[in-house]
């Protein structure tokens, strides 16, 4: 009998079908993989499996009982524990305490303390249970949401996405223990991703939605990571960074000339110390590290969101001053930041509006002509699929609102174009569509940054890498003689 | 000799003017550590005033009065917390409302009615100690303390490990309520015995003023609260002692002191996360 048995399982959220007839059997003792890309409806499944979405139809059975799972607390009661990634930890709480969080009954810390500490030898997570959150590294803290997972004893185990915030050995180390919780426990484990490398490496059947639907079912030792890609996408994909591969060829660099278009000296702000780089015209450098290294704060930088303590920023040789709102913009830098609804755009306003929201003009009145003229100039160019240009982006696909933002970006002709997370959430054809235009930028003589968490985007698209690690630059690499081990050593070695 | 005698004079007066401000605090400060900001303190000390002294005329009881007063602040609490956290309206909004609701309604109902004055009964004094170290007590050892902490700090992270976010600040909002309300029949029963309108007169305010000064942490903020008190009774000793200063600038010196203390201590402290922001469960 399987431990966890889906059937049917259908949800829309009015016309657009999230999942379609979805049917899983996740198995006692193996590690079953949910691939698919983003949007192919993975999230909206587990939302449902933990009670955080309802469904139109279709049944769940727990080791052959149909359960339905009201809330996240019922979930667990059913013996279905996820590990989230973000926002399950309270930060200015100590381990011991989030750990117990959600439990009834008196605090008793030395016991909490005493079984944090036995969890952790048995499992082999290290971890302090009198440290504060806020103070452990990504690493760490998925340590503790383990350990606060498997303290409740599910028999299924959900992870979604769970090593986009760890560095290489982090994700092996957790892999291992997942390979002894279903080994020696029985217990099953869903491995929730969009990366087939991981889903080869580290499952025993994968299952494969696209659109909502299973394309695929296998063991994992039946399939290759070719057969993968062309279930998850639905065609053959030749860019193999956009699909989460690292590129057979490295690709030949362009030719970077001239003088920096950006140089960043001695960068010091919260989070930031003495980050130096500098990005030459025609060229597309790299920013590669694990999450929550500095990566966000250098971001808020570059949009101007943040005055640095020190260090000085020169667009086309000449030093910006960044204490006034938008001087990055004026002095010829474009951004495509990381978190697009909070620092790129204002989804309630129209499409038109955020195409042409940085290029209004100097009069008192607006020409409203102008700028809807511009802005369909601009939707042609970058082929945003919007109803009317008069909807509000909220309504449009990410990949449509990374194209506004892009468009906006590159339509005041900058010299130099900064992306953070650029494809994070976007569709694999959005992806490809967004790597060809930063190539072509490159080519045509543009400087271009891009900061990834994702080693295959950066080997795929980059002619230089930078590592960042705790706020600083720990190295730098040729792309062309860059591997992904001594990337992960440089990842691993600023942490430690 | 005479000197000491006025200073004793002054800190006596002081720590009975501390005292309402402090049973309040003691409830905003819990209420705010659960990431619910409510300026309705005002309105549960000055609702709590008036039905203290109702009360406490019509059965001649100070202790019904004091408990009429916890009642109906913590009626003020339930209120704001159904309306804040059950329909997410802007805790603002609804703090505002219920401070000009309450001053309106309390000046209507004195406009009909007389109350006579009574002796002011100090003893709820005695109280204090006792609610401080429970106050302390619940947010720092109490299960219901941690997550009423956690739901400051990251209502989504509560949310996801079972804890129900809106119920957890409805009851901060209750403690707040009877505590505020504790304060508000203390200034009026126990220490001036009788109710004038608007007879807090921003004195919640001073109380939010006070967590904030005390950078969300209980000793800090009673310290905030004492500093209020003394500046508060000073004004009302200075001219008795023969100092002449402009009466105007008197009677907003304590208002003054917390402008200044939200000016040196409000950015610089560490405060609850989610601190008067709602809560709704997001779509994905």
């Amino acid at each position: 009998m399987s431990a966890l048995t889906l059937r049917g399982i259908t949800k829309r959220y009015g016309a657009v079908v999230a999942c379609e007839a979805v049917d899983l059997d996740v198995e006692r003792g193996e590690i079953h993989g949910l691939l698919g890309e983003n949007g192919a409806g993975k999230s909206t499944l587990m939302r449902i499996l933990l009670g955080l979405e309802t469904r139109d139809a279709g049944t769940i059975l727990r080791d052959g009982r149909p359960v339905t799972a009201g809330s996240p607390r019922e979930a667990v009661a059913l013996g279905i524990g996820m590990v989230h990634q973000h926002f399950s930890l309270v930060e200015p709480l100590t381990v011991w305490e989030n750990v117990i969080l959600g439990d009834t009954g008196r605090i008793r810390r030395s016991r909490a303390c005493a079984e944090i500490h036995e969890m952790s030898q048995r499992y082999g997570l290290p971890v302090d249970p009198l440290a504060v959150v806020a103070s452990l590294s990504a690493g760490e803290r998925q340590r503790v949401e383990l350990i606060k997972c498997l303290r409740r004893d599910p028999a299924v185990l959900i992870l979604d996405e769970p090593t986009s915030v760890l560095t290489r050995a982090e994700s092996a180390e957790l892999f291992a223990v997942l390979r002894r919780v279903v080994r020696s426990e029985g217990r099953a484990v869903v491995l929730i991703s969009h990366k087939l490398t991981e889903i080869t490496a580290a499952t025993d059947r994968v299952t494969v939605l696209r659109r909502g639907r299973v394309v695929f079912r296998s063991a994992t030792a039946a399939t290759d990571v070719a057969e993968l890609a062309r279930q998850m996408v639905g065609r053959e994909v030749a860019d193999a960074a956009a699909i989460g591969l690292i590129p057979a060829a490295p690709h030949a660099p362009e030719k970077a000339q001239g003088d920096p278009a950006l140089r960043i000296r001695g960068l010091t702000a919260p989070g930031l110390t003495g980050i130096d780089l500098e990005v030459r015209p025609g060229e597309i450098a790299g920013l590669y590290g694990a999450e929550g290294n500095g990566q966000a704060q250098l971001g808020d930088v570059l949009c101007g969101l943040v005055t640095p303590d020190a260090g000085t920023i020169e667009v086309g040789g000449i030093p910006v001053d960044l204490r006034r709102p938008g001087a990055l913009h004026a002095a010829g830098l474009g951004i495509v930041p990381e978190d697009r609804h909070r620092a790129a755009v204002v989804p309630a306003m129209s499409v038109a509006a955020n195409l042409t929201m940085k290029d209004l003009g100097t009069r008192v009145w607006l020409d409203r002509r102008r700028l809807r003229r511009r802005a369909r100039e601009l939707a042609a160019e970058f082929g945003v699929v919007a109803a009317s240009l008069d909807a509000p982006l909220s309504s449009l696909s990410g990949g449509n609102q990374q194209r506004v933002v892009l468009a906006r970006e590159l339509s005041g002709d900058p010299r130099v174009l900064v992306l953070a997370q650029p494809t994070q959430g976007l569709d694999v054809g959005a992806a490809e569509d967004l790597h060809e235009r930063l190539r072509r930028c490159a080519h045509d003589g543009m400087a271009v940054l891009l900061i990834s968490t994702e080693i295959e985007e950066v080997l795929g698209l980059a002619d230089r890498v930078l590592v960042i690690a705790s706020g600083r630059v720990a190295g730098e690499l040729r792309a062309a003689e860059a591997t992904p081990e001594q990337l992960g050593m440089l990842v691993g070695g600023g942490a430690g | 000799m005479n000197l000491l005698d006025d200073l004793g004079t002054v800190l006596a007066s002081g720590l009975r003017l501390t005292a309402p401000l402090a049973f309040a605090a003691c409830g905003e400060y819990l209420a705010e550590r659960a990431g619910t900001l409510n300026i309705s303190v005002e309105a549960m000390m000055l609702g709590a005033a008036f039905s203290s002294v109702a009360v406490a005329g019509a059965t001649g009881s100070v202790t019904t009065g004091l408990a009429a007063g916890m009642l109906t602040g913590a009626l003020t609490g339930l209120i704001h917390g159904n309306l804040a956290h059950r329909l997410t309206i802007d805790t603002f909004v609804v703090g505002l409302v219920l401070n000009a609701l309450v001053l309106g309604l309390t000046s209507f109902l004195i406009a009909g009615t007389t109350f006579g004055s009574r002796p002011p009964q100090r003893w709820p004094l005695l109280l204090l100690p006792g609610i401080v170290l429970l106050t302390w007590w619940l947010v720092e050892r109490s299960r219901w303390g941690l997550e009423l902490r956690a739901v400051g700090e990251s209502p989504r992270a509560a949310d996801m490990t079972g804890i129900r976010v809106g119920l957890r600040r409805r009851q901060a909002l209750l403690w707040c309520g009877a505590l505020a309300g504790l304060g508000g029949a203390y200034l009026a029963v126990g220490e001036v015995g009788s109710f004038n309108q608007n007879m807090t007169a921003g004195r919640g305010y001073l109380v939010i003023a006070a967590v904030i000064f005390g950078g969300w942490r209980l000793g800090r903020t009673l310290v905030g609260c004492a500093v209020f008190g003394l500046a508060d009774a000073l004004r009302l000793a200075l001219p008795a002692l023969g100092v002449t200063l402009n009466s105007q600038l008197l009677i907003a010196a304590p208002y003054l002191l917390a402008l200044l203390a939200m000016l040196l201590f409000a950015t610089r402290q560490r405060r609850p996360r989610a601190l008067g922001k709602p809560f709704v469960r997001q779509e994905p």
